[in-house]
């Protein structure tokens, strides 16, 4: 796994948004993605970072909740769609649940926590969700 | 958001439709080309060729992605399947005159788009 | 410098490391509501590094009991102070 400590400048967004909660738990996680794809709906650059229990959101092979509930798998999928293709996850949460960024459902960029802040810092707003 | 509160009924003749209270469906199953071609009637516009093609582009949209697309994503995916001179919002504006994503949810049977105005 | 604000006890929330992983050291960290019980000195070790520039709101200190048993290594500020720093910082940014 290839983790970036340093941020390029082509990393600036407008909007970072911070994703810390998994799938199938509460509503954090779908809000979050929401309001991603609203600002990226009236053009905004957004870049979403993944990080704490919210890396779970890439593991592979998710599925719909209880009483199929709509999982955010299909959310990810259509990132593209809204051009949003900045995505980042924080490398030690990934090591926590034994992921590697190679094997995610989307492509993202694994940061340590110095890009993690660097991060935070070429934002104008950020979000945590 | 869809809603289960039916509002009106649309009438087929074979029978009756419940619409929410912006007009979109309360039951997705209820959707067919007849169903579409009323809704269409209600709003004034009659379905050629070119507005099904965009339906056809939503409907897919909604079955990979369980989300009805706003503008931009909508024109994205209409310039996949249909090339790039159809992808501009100019053109979906004159199919689907207000609002595209909106009216073409609606005609498609799919729930209002969540993330647009 | 970058605003960030915590309202979870350390006890109770892991969300403490989030909040330090994604500062810079030009950031200040502000303990609200139940994040104040990080101000008690047997916590002061999940703060490196932090001195001068580790806060906590004293009203919520107050409300809890522990104006008093809060950490010399930490500013005590009130809601107007907390709205001073909001102003120095270029955005906050919540910890929950």
């Amino acid at each position: 796994m290839t983790v970036t400590t340093s941020v390029d400048e082509g990393a600036a967004g407008e909007l970072l948004v911070i994703l810390r909660h998994g799938p199938h738990s509460g509503i954090a996680l779908k809000e979050g993605l929401d309001a991603a794809l609203v600002a990226a709906a009236f053009g905004r650059r957004v870049s979403l970072l993944f990080m704490g229990s919210g890396v779970a959101a890439l593991m592979p092979g998710q599925g719909k909740g209880p009483l199929d509930q709509k999982g955010t798998l299909p959310t990810l999928d259509m990132l593209e769609m809204y051009d949003i293709d900045r995505c980042y996850a924080d490398s030690a949460s990934l090591e926590a649940l034994d992921m590697s960024a190679d094997a995610l459902v989307i492509d993202v960029t694994a940061v340590d926590s110095g890009g993690v802040a660097q991060l935070m810092a070429c934002h104008s707003l950020v979000m945590t969700f | 958001m869809a809603t289960t509160q039916t509002a009106e009924e649309l009438n087929l003749g074979t029978g009756t439709i419940g619409l929410d209270p912006e007009g979109y469906l309360v039951d997705l199953n209820d959707w067919t080309p007849e169903v579409a071609e009323a809704l269409a009637g209600r709003e004034g516009l009659v379905l050629t060729e070119e507005h099904w093609e965009i339906l056809h582009v939503l409907r897919e949209f909604y079955g990979r992605y369980e989300q009805s697309p706003a503008m931009r994503p909508l024109v994205k995916a209409v310039g996949k399947a249909l090339g790039q001179d159809k992808a501009s919002s100019i053109y979906l504006m004159r199919l689907f005159p207000g609002s595209p994503p909106k009216l073409g949810a609606r005609l498609a049977g799919l729930p209002k788009p969540t993330n647009c105005l | 410098m970058i605003l960030h604000t915590l309202n979870r006890s350390p006890l109770d929330s892991s969300v403490y490391l989030q909040a330090l992983a994604a500062m810079t050291e030009a950031d200040c960290l502000l303990l609200i509501e139940d994040g104040v019980l990080g101000c008690l000195p047997a916590q002061a070790g999940r703060w490196p590094q932090l001195t001068g520039r580790l806060f906590a709101l004293r009203e919520d200190l107050a409300s809890r009991g522990l104006v008093d048993a809060c950490s010399d290594s930490i500013t005590v500020i009130d809601i107007q102070e907390f709205v001073a720093l909001t102003e120095q910082a270029t955005k906050v940014v919540s910890w929950y």
